[in-house]
This record gives structure tokens, sequence and C-alpha cells, in this order.
């Protein structure tokens, strides 16, 4: 097996309540992984500390090959280039348009100017945005700023796409079209793991299902498993 | 390419969004150094006066009434031909009368009564150049002052002192009003920059998610505080010209010291442009003491 992510008795506390307690966790290249859980269950924490925004206090953290926990914080840049991150929030510069969002991963690592427009292009066509890329975010409705979100997420090819909560601000409708597109994401090849308590999402998605509660991680199965059980 | 004009741009919108505080930093700036300029333009301005009383500076060589003319030829002979010395020129007792007659003519009453000229024969000398210091200009002195037929060897080398005196008073109080005015202007830039960075901490954060280095980050703030000091120490030089202009002017009108706003002069060509460089330096400082305080954030 080819795991692009592990965990190794992962322990987090702030002010000795644990947010992460001895988690213990493989995911493999190409996976669709839900993280479930209630809200302070420790999804965000988990996401937090596959891009390095987090340390653990116990146990190791490896993502492509890397032990994150070991990262010099100069190394971590690096690291969230091959790891896109979808928000809950969108997290979009309201001052840009959205060709220029999307730009900015590439815009950082200072890709040429030809490769940021193609590359650009074929992340808002693959997402559905394409003919609004002049368009200040601010103008979009919530289902498309999330579709630009992912869009910036993917617009590098990253090995693993981590969603937090993003359909926590959608309706039913866009949100099975943002899950229909983390699917087709997956589908070409990229890891995605996305952290939700919508229950919602959850009956959507048949893949396998990661929960936490109290940051103990329960035993993991397909959810559609789950929900029969 | 689209980097760079990504930081430009990035460092252009933090001003323009921030536009009060970024004009009252550059307007503070510009004040603080401009009072550093005062003091470096009394410097500037007190040197070349010193300079210029020193190529002034002639030495008396008084000689004795008794001195037999031809000690006074082989004198003269030895003077013009000391290496320090790059003039000579022989004042009899007549012509020192003649002379004090027509400075002094109110006074001149005064060797009447006299009967004998009391007045000495003396060599007024010039040094060269190279030997015009208040120390090379003394050591001559005391050397001729030993010489057969000297009476004495006088010079204003008073003047010359309470000059050297006063011009390392002004250099030391430019220093220390610098030292303060220099700190002061790194916390106004460094304070502006702090308040960039807090007004943009979202942005930052969205940067850092995809992956924007340190440097990247921060290479904006650094460009603004550098941008803030070149142009707070050009207007300083720019109120410094006007206020120097005027002060010529009122010099001017005044008549009692007709003469010497000629003598004046602003900061050189050269000084200017090292004095924008100092200002966008302490710009640059007050970014760097900025980010390293509070940081752009966690990494």
């Amino acid at each position: 097996m080819d795991a692009i992510i592990q965990l190794i008795h992962v322990s987090k506390w702030y002010d000795r309540r644990a947010a992460l307690s001895d988690v213990t966790i493989e995911i493999e290249k190409g996976d669709f992984v839900l993280l479930m859980g209630p809200s302070g269950a420790g999804k965000s924490t988990l996401l937090r500390m596959l891009i390095g925004e987090e340390q653990p206090d116990e146990g190791q953290v490896f993502v492509h090959g890397r032990n994150v926990t070991k990262l010099k914080q100069s190394e971590i840049p690096y690291l969230r280039r091959k790891v896109g991150s979808v928000f809950q929030d969108f997290r979009l510069l309201s001052k840009k348009s959205v060709f220029d969002n999307v730009a900015l991963p590439l815009v950082v690592q200072g890709a040429s100017e030809k490769d940021i427009r193609r590359k650009v292009t074929e992340a808002l066509r693959a997402v559905g945005v394409d003919h609004k890329k002049d368009q200040s975010p601010n103008s979009l409705s919530a289902g498309e700023q999330q579709r630009v979100c992912i869009a910036r997420a993917i617009v590098n090819g990253p090995v693993v796409l981590l969603a937090d909560e993003p359909t926590g601000n959608l309706d039913p409708e866009r949100t099975g079209e943002i899950i229909e597109l983390f699917k087709l994401i997956n589908a070409r090849g990229t890891t995605v793991i996305v952290a939700t308590h919508d229950p919602y999402v959850m009956k959507q998605i048949n893949r396998r299902a990661v929960t936490l509660v109290q940051g103990v991680l329960m035993p993991d199965g397909r959810l559609a498993e789950r929900v029969e059980v | 390419m689209r980097r760079l004009l990504y930081i430009v741009r990035e460092a252009w919108a933090n001003m323009r969004t921030n536009r009060t505080t970024t004009i009252v930093a550059i307007l503070t700036t510009a004040f603080t150094l401009a009072c550093v300029g005062i003091f470096l333009l009394l410097y500037v301005n007190l040197r070349n006066a010193a300079g210029w009383l020193q190529e002034d500076v002639k030495i008396m060589v008084y000689l004795e009434d008794a001195v037999h003319p031809a000690r006074r030829q082989a004198l003269e002979q030895e003077l013009k031909s000391d290496r320090m010395v790059f003039g000579v020129l022989f004042i009899s007792k007549e012509q020192a009368l003649g002379e004090f007659r027509a400075q002094f003519p109110a006074e001149s009453h005064l060797l009447e009564g006299l009967g004998e000229n009391p007045l000495p024969a003396s060599f007024v000398v010039t040094l060269a150049p190279n030997y015009r210091s208040p120390q090379s200009m003394k050591g001559w002195a005391e050397r001729v002052q030993m010489m057969e037929g000297v009476a004495k060897v006088d010079y204003n080398q008073d003047w010359i002192n309470v000059l050297a005196e006063l011009i390392g008073y002004i250099e030391l109080a430019a220093i220390g009003v610098g030292m303060l005015l220099s700190a002061a202007s790194v916390t106004i830039i460094g304070n502006t920059i702090r308040l960039a960075l807090f007004t943009r901490r979202e942005e930052i954060e969205i940067l850092r998610s995809v992956g924007a280095t340190r440097t990247f980050i921060r290479i904006p703030y650094f460009l603004e505080g550098a941008v803030l000091g070149a142009f707070g120490s050009a207007l300083s030089l720019g109120i410094l010209k006007i206020g120097f202009e005027l002060f010529r002017q009122q010099m001017q009108l005044a008549g009692r010291f007709s003469g010497i706003e000629g003598l004046l002069s602003f900061f050189p060509f050269s000084l200017c442009i090292a004095l924008v460089v100092a200002g966008t330096g302490l710009g640059l400082a007050g970014s760097v003491v900025s980010l390293l305080r509070v940081g752009e954030g966690r990494a």
C-alpha cells in the first residue's frame, strides 16, 4: 500500500483538554476520506497538522513521505504547495479578481505568465466558473465562491486536497454540486480529505469515513456500512 | 515577472489602504529628519567656514628692531626655502606704519606722540595648504619663534581653536540628535508597518495557506518601509531647502550680515542622495523591527 498521509500516535492538548488523543491513521494515495465528528472533535486540528500549521504534542505526522513534525519553518511553505486547502469561509481576496485569486498559489511559486494563464483557465473551467474570471469574488454566490476556492486549491496540481467544512455555508443543492466536484477531483488522482459534521454530506459520499469524538479516533469504515449498522 | 508585479502592487496597496497613516508617517519622518538636517546643515557650513578661515590664516613673524639687514635677508631666504611655507611678504616698519594709518585714520595721532615708529618690521607668511592645520601651524610658529632676529610669531590661533571646538560640539550634537530622531523615525515607520500587517492579516493568512514563503510575504512590507523612508527624507530635504533659502534671504535683507549669505551653502547633491539613501535605510529598519517584533503571523 502507498500511504500518502500517516499519523502515528498523535496527541494534542489545549489547556489540558485533549484535541487529539493518540490518533493513528493511514490514508492511501488516491483515497477519498470523510473526516467526521461533531464540532470540537479535533477535525480541524488534524487538518491543520497536515499543513504544518499545528504541531502535535506527541506522535508524528507524515505527508507525501515527509515528516511534518521534523520540517523546518522554511520548509513548510513547500509542503503547503503540495496540499491544497478549501475552507468553509472561502478565504478569497475581495480586492482581487477571481482569476488573480486562483493564480495566487502559482504567483507565490514564481510560475511563468504563460503557465499561470493556462493553469488558472483550466482550474476555473474544471470547477465551472471560467466565465466569471474577471469578476470580484464578492459579486459571486456562496456556491460560486466555494468553487473559486476549490480552483485555487487545485490550480498547482496538489497531491492532497483538504477541505474543512467546505459546505458549511451552502444550501443542499450547492452542497451536492461541491461534493460532485470533490469526487471528480479525486477521480483524477488527487487524495481528498473532507472534514464535516453535516449529515447531508455524509449521506452523499459513500467513501471511507473516519470519525473523531473528543479527539479520539473511532474504528473507521465505509459510511454506507456504518449507516446500515 | 508577475511575482515582482505582485510584490510592488501589494506594497502600493498597503500604502493606499492605510492612506492617512502613510501620509502621517511620511510627514512625521520628514519633520524628524529635517531636525537632524538642521544640525547637519549647521555643521557643513561651519566646517566650510573653518576651511575658509584656515585658508586665509596669515602668520605674522615680527622682527626685532635691532635686527641687521643681512640677518633679515637671511631670515627671508630661510623662510622662503621652508617646504611648509607657501608665500612670504616683507613689511618694513614704514610700511607697517603706513598700513596702520590707512586702516585706522582716526587713531593715527596716537603714534605721533611717540616720536619714533613703534611698529616692528615683519614677514607675513602663508603656509602651504597641507600645513594649515592648527597643529602644523603651532609647530611651525614655535620653531620660527626660536630663530635669531625674530621677536614674536603671531596668528589667530585662539580663533581657530574656538571654531574647531564649536565644530566638535555641533558634530556631537548632530550625532546625538541624529541618533535619537533616527530612532524616532524607525519607530514611526515601524508602527505604520505594524498597522499594515494588522489590516492585512487575513490576506497574509491566505498567502501562507497557499505556500508563500516568509520572504515573499515580507518583501512588500520591507518595500513599503523603504518607500516611506525615502519619501520622508526627500520631503525633509525639500523643507530644509525652503528654510535655508528663506534664511539666506533674511540675512540679505538684514544688511548687517551682507556678504555672509553668499558664503552659506546647502548640501551638495551627493550628500542629498546620501540622505535619501539613509532615509530609505531607516524606513527599511522600521519594517525589519516591526516584522521581527510582531512577525507576519505563524509560519
